[in-house]
């Protein structure tokens, strides 16, 4: 047997799995938004629409509103995820006898599941119980215990501080992992040429820093499209502000247009179009890869 | 040494201290609301200490909803899904890391492409397949899911892990005698076993925590597992905070076990595999 027909016959597993779990099913996605299929609606039957999905999303104010919250939500919590995930883990790289408990508190948010996290910060943030409303009350920052969940604004907070909580500790992982590839002499070299710490940090660290950094980048962007777990078990996408959930999410909607309204034709062309932004995402995580090498 | 001035040394401690308080505040304020009693629960400015312990509330958990049985599930599902991933992304990883492939390149981009699909878009799709072959509120339901979502990233990092064996060992193995899969069997296997022990992690860690198809599929009490048996605890009026946070407790020792033995592990694995976050 040649090498190239073992290799290939080595990956012939993972192909079926690939094949029959996210291939085959995504293809019929593609295949159901092409066709007007909503159960709730049976006598429309099922005829064949081609694009005419597509055409209504962008007419449609819940999809905009949704992909305006997942935008939103998506650049404060990727960013905030940095800010807080980069420091965590100079912290964590840093000599201490406490190291070992710095990585189990950095590895905590990341392993715990998402909807333990939205039920934990729920929580937290209760309008009448939660420890941040005590918090805030015997720091006179505010006089009453707010309603966090009840009001758009505040809702959309909490959703962003349990994001932010959650996946600081993946970027945190990531650049951990990057500054233990960086050789301990290129640092402490910059500090003997005069640098200070600040600047040895910025000059020298953060650029050795930047790939690991990059790669993270777009794991976190690819997560923040899809985020759904968070944000339906914290807030249901809700309160309602107008006409629609100040947190629903994309995630959210595609979740409710198919398996609450069961419309299937419509919400496969909402799933389609996620797949594509994730798609288009990947793709330049790829060429970010190639560039590389 | 090189004496460190005071303020870096404040600095430093100060970051550790945020850290640890910043990852563990919420998880500890689990494990105290899941002693407390409803009433004391029910109080404001809040008493951040249960009066009395009430282990009681652990018990509850088990016989409130039959949460061993979410156990079990999520026990079963995990670790049938983590063995059979592992299995799968060895051979493959095998492959696209040490045998003279043509399209290499292509396989592995593919590779990445599948890690990126969003699960909610398969979620009807996959359920109908479930229905046709009669496997809804069934263990493959959520197995073969899971080894497939799982399957690049274990890959991914098993390809990194088996890059970084010497060749010459294995060519020494086959001269002695050994086939290939001899020679990957008693020679590559063993020397990447920190990379399979990752990605086993990893695998399932993915798989324990995953709600959204477990809640789709696998929709009978007896079929639940842990994340979604844990919200089913939702009162109709009012949360039932003390026994939410006893499951959560419950459910997350395995977690923190495995984050406490293998803590460096995980460090390698996710920046070799760039894990999905």
């Amino acid at each position: 047997m040649s090498e190239q027909t073992l290799a290939l016959l080595l990956l012939l597993p993972a192909a079926l799995i690939f094949t029959v779990v996210l291939l085959y099913p995504m293809l019929n996605t593609l295949y159901s938004s092409l066709f007007v299929q909503s159960l709730t609606e049976p006598y429309l039957g099922t005829p064949f629409v081609g694009l005419k999905h597509y055409a209504d999303m962008l007419h449609d104010a819940r999809f905009l509103n949704a992909l305006r919250n997942t935008l939103v939500y998506g650049v404060i919590t990727v960013s905030g995820s940095f800010l807080i995930g980069v420091p965590m883990a100079l912290v964590a790289h840093a000599d201490s006898r406490l190291r070992w408990l710095a990585r189990v508190a950095m590895l905590l948010p990341w392993a715990m599941p998402p909807v333990f996290s939205a039920l934990i910060f729920q929580w937290l943030f209760n309008g009448q119980y939660g420890l941040i409303n005590d918090l805030l009350v015997r720091l006179h920052l505010v006089a009453q215990p707010v309603a966090f969940l009840t009001s758009p604004v505040l809702a959309g907070l909490a959703l962003v501080v349990t994001v932010i909580w959650k996946t600081s500790s993946f970027v945190a992982l990531i650049a951990l992992g990057g500054l233990q590839g960086i050789p301990q002499e290129l640092t402490e070299a910059a500090e003997v040429d005069g640098a200070n710490r600040v600047q040895g940090f910025l000059r020298v660290t953060l650029p050795l820093l930047g790939p690991a950094l990059a790669v993270a980048f777009i794991f976190r962007c690819i997560s923040a499209i899809q985020v759904f777990d968070i944000p339906y078990a914290l807030t249901g996408g809700g309160p309602t502000v107008g006409q629609y959930g100040a947190t629903e999410t994309l995630g959210i909607y595609i979740y409710r247009t198919t398996l609450e309204f069961l419309d299937f034709g419509y919400g496969a062309a909402l799933s389609v179009a996620l797949f594509a932004v994730s798609l288009a995402i990947t793709a330049l995580y790829i060429r970010f890869v190639r560039g590389g090498e | 040494m090189k004496t460190v001035p005071l303020s870096v040394r404040l600095s430093k401690y100060l970051g550790l201290l945020l850290l640890i308080v910043g990852g563990t505040l919420p998880l500890v304020w689990i494990a105290l609301t899941s002693l407390k009693t409803g009433p004391e629960l029910q109080q404001f400015p809040v008493q951040y200490l249960p009066a009395h312990p009430q282990f009681g509330n652990y018990a509850r958990v088990f016989s409130e909803q039959p949460f061993a049985r979410f156990f079990l599930n999520s026990v079963v599902v995990s670790g049938v899904s983590t063995l059979l991933c592992v299995v799968v992304a060895s051979l493959a990883a095998y492959a696209l890391a040490r045998l003279k492939l043509r399209g290499r390149g292509l396989y592995t981009t593919l590779v990445v492409v599948f890690s990126m699909f969003p699960v909610i878009s398969l979620v009807v799709p996959l359920f109908k397949i479930m229905r046709g072959v009669n496997l809804l509120n069934s263990y493959p339901a959520l197995i073969l899911p899971y080894t497939a979502l799982s399957l690049p990233v274990a890959i991914l990092v098993l390809i990194a892990f088996f890059g970084g064996i010497p060749r010459d060992l294995e060519a020494a193995a086959m001269i002695d005698g050994c086939s290939r899969l001899e020679a990957l069997w008693r020679v590559v296997v063993p020397l990447s076993a920190p990379g399979i022990v990752t990605a086993s992690l990893l695998v399932f860690v993915n798989s324990w925590n995953e709600y959204l198809l477990a809640l789709s599929f696998n929709t009978s009490r007896e079929m639940r597992t842990i994340p979604v048996g844990v919200t089913f605890f939702q009162g109709e009026f009012a949360f039932p905070w003390p026994l939410i946070s006893a499951a959560i407790v419950i459910a997350v020792v395995p977690l923190v076990l495995l984050i406490v033995v293998f803590q460096k592990r995980f460090v390698t694995g996710l920046t070799a595999g760039g894990v999905k976050g």
